[in-house]
């Protein structure tokens, strides 16, 4: 079993590389109570992908068949400066996010049912987890090492603007920049890491982790060790299992994080009891 | 004494929806001032105008350079899902100061633990924000707005959902804040009767328009019924105002 994962090593370094990050940012996800942000961002994020490949199937575009995450990234970060700049009207914001996250899905369909070029299926519901290569995980440590440096450089405005937006514009923080700045880096790695985990397993390094961290952890420090453990071990453990057993990489992985979760929700139930 | 805030003639709203027109009020240096009135009056809005989210549709308002706000909001506001200890909400309040990318330092948190010595809480620091009362939690987030030193303590309906200990204590907590260190006071509130027993001047905000003066000035039954347009009783109990609106008879007379 060793010999296979070692096989595969880039693949197991380039989901934890996702998975740490997207469960760090996957804090702020469900203390904001944005899951359903995430979701429709990450439908976004494929709908670009699967537009990306039908534009090249059909010769228009062909370089991005082998860089789909240009079109993905640019539609991902242009949704959030939309969702951003829009004023409240009629439509609650839910609402709105529940209309592009129906749309981006059925879009991504029915683009990459029409896409020429082959596999696109798999990759678009799955990823490709162990396509990656040394060149994709270096590229997504230099995408994702300027988002986790800013989460903890600013770890406090990041907090301060999420518990409480009122009291942080009586201080003079410019909630909305900060908002928008926080949505631009997670619309950022959801696209880079949807080309390779698909959208089940980016949305589920971005809930479950931080759920098991909110169950677990007693502070806000315990909270992002926890999730950032639990993620890690989702990856490894899921990614361990699935080789010699044969089954697909992202939804062992998925599989895992929800066990985690069901065990951190016993011993949180354990503790309340003693 | 000098107006740290001053509203002139100003239109106050949202969008294209004015809330109040024509109003003048001044916050002075050392006040204790209570925005008062009914859900929907328009207090809300004052509040929101002079904090600087909410520009006037017209008129003037005047903020004095450079000055500081100690906001306290509605405690139902305060999401509870952070796990947040109490020193940790209460540093909140200093990080303007401790600048942008910068971690609180030791003086901080000092400076952190004295504000919650003030509020009467020191022994709660580390404890989770979610295991307080709302009276404890009410003090709380007074001790974040005194943490970061302003000129003008501003409290959003701080008595809101209180029994009536907790909130006897938080009024005479804010009170004692205002007579031990001058501190100005602005109070927004639709309990009449509580906030009328602490501060010294109240602006009275209704649908059929706003008075401002000191409580023995808008503390009449004249003032008062013709705000609210039914009759309204003050009474006196110990040195305690009490507003009391009289019971509606249905048009039928009963003779003695």
């Amino acid at each position: 079993m060793l010999d296979a994962v070692l096989l595969f090593r880039e693949a197991l370094y380039g989901s934890l590389i996702i998975a740490v990050t997207c469960a760090l940012l996957g804090v702020y996800v469900v203390l904001r109570r944005i899951v359903f942000v995430g979701a429709a961002l990450a439908q976004i994020s494929s709908a670009g992908i699967a537009l990306a490949y039908w534009l090249a199937g059909h010769g228009i575009a062909t370089a991005l068949a082998t860089h789909p995450e240009a079109l993905s990234l640019a539609a991902t970060l242009a949704s959030v400066i939309f969702f951003a700049g829009t004023p409240r009207g009629p439509v609650p914001p839910d609402a709105r996010i529940g209309v592009w996250y129906a749309v981006a899905a059925s879009a991504g369909i029915l683009l990459i049912a029409k896409a020429a070029v082959g596999e696109a299926h798999d990759i678009f519901l799955q990823g490709n987890i162990l396509g990656i290569t040394r060149a994709d995980t270096v590229e997504l440590v230099i995408a994702s090492a300027p988002v986790v440096g800013a989460q903890l450089l600013f770890q406090k405005e990041l907090l301060f603007t999420s518990f409480d937006r009122e009291t942080a514009r009586t201080l003079g923080y410019r909630v909305g920049l900060w908002d928008l700045g926080f949505y631009l880096a997670l619309g950022f790695v959801i696209s880079i890491a949807m080309q390779f985990a698909g959208v089940l397993l980016v949305f589920n390094f971005l809930v479950l982790p931080a759920v098991t961290g909110l169950l677990l952890a007693r502070s806000m420090a315990g909270t992002f060790l926890v999730s950032a453990v639990a993620a890690v071990v989702a990856a490894v453990i899921g990614f361990a299992l699935s080789i010699p057993f044969d089954l697909p990489t992202g939804p062992t992985m998925i599989a895992v994080s929800g066990a985690l979760v069901i065990l951190a929700w016993l011993v949180r139930r354990m503790q309340r009891r003693s | 004494m000098t107006a740290l805030v001053s509203f002139r003639d100003a239109t106050l709203g949202y969008g294209r929806h004015a809330v109040l027109r024509g109003f003048n009020l001044d916050i002075l240096d050392g006040d204790f001032l209570g925005i008062v009135g009914p859900n929907g009056a328009g207090k809300t809005t004052i509040l929101r105008t002079f904090l600087g989210s909410l520009k006037p549709l017209g008129g003037v308002v005047t903020i004095a350079p450079g000055l500081r706000y100690g906001y306290v909001p509605q405690r139902d506001v305060v999401d509870t899902l952070f796990p947040l200890h109490v020193l940790e909400v209460v540093l909140m309040g200093r990080y303007d100061r401790i600048g942008i990318g910068r971690r609180p330092t030791a003086t901080d948190r000092e400076l952190a633990r004295k504000a919650l010595e003030r509020v009467g809480i020191a022994h709660l620091a580390d404890r989770p924000l979610t295991a307080l009362s709302g009276g404890q939690r009410q003090r709380t987030l007074i001790a974040r707005a005194l943490v970061g030193e302003p000129n003008v303590l501003v409290l959003d309906e701080p008595t809101n959902g209180m029994d009536l200990v907790a909130t006897t204590q938080i009024l005479g907590l804010v009170r004692d804040l205002h007579e031990r260190t001058g501190l100005t006071v602005v109070m927004v509130s639709h309990a009449l009767n509580e906030v009328a027993n602490y501060v010294e001047r109240i602006a009275l905000v209704h649908e059929s328009g706003y008075v401002v003066g000191t409580v023995d000035d808008v503390m009449t039954q004249q003032a008062l019924s013709a705000m609210y347009g039914i009759p309204v009783e003050v009474s006196s109990f110990e040195g305690h105002r009490i507003v009391l609106a009289k019971r509606a008879t249905n048009g039928i007379r009963r003779d003695a």
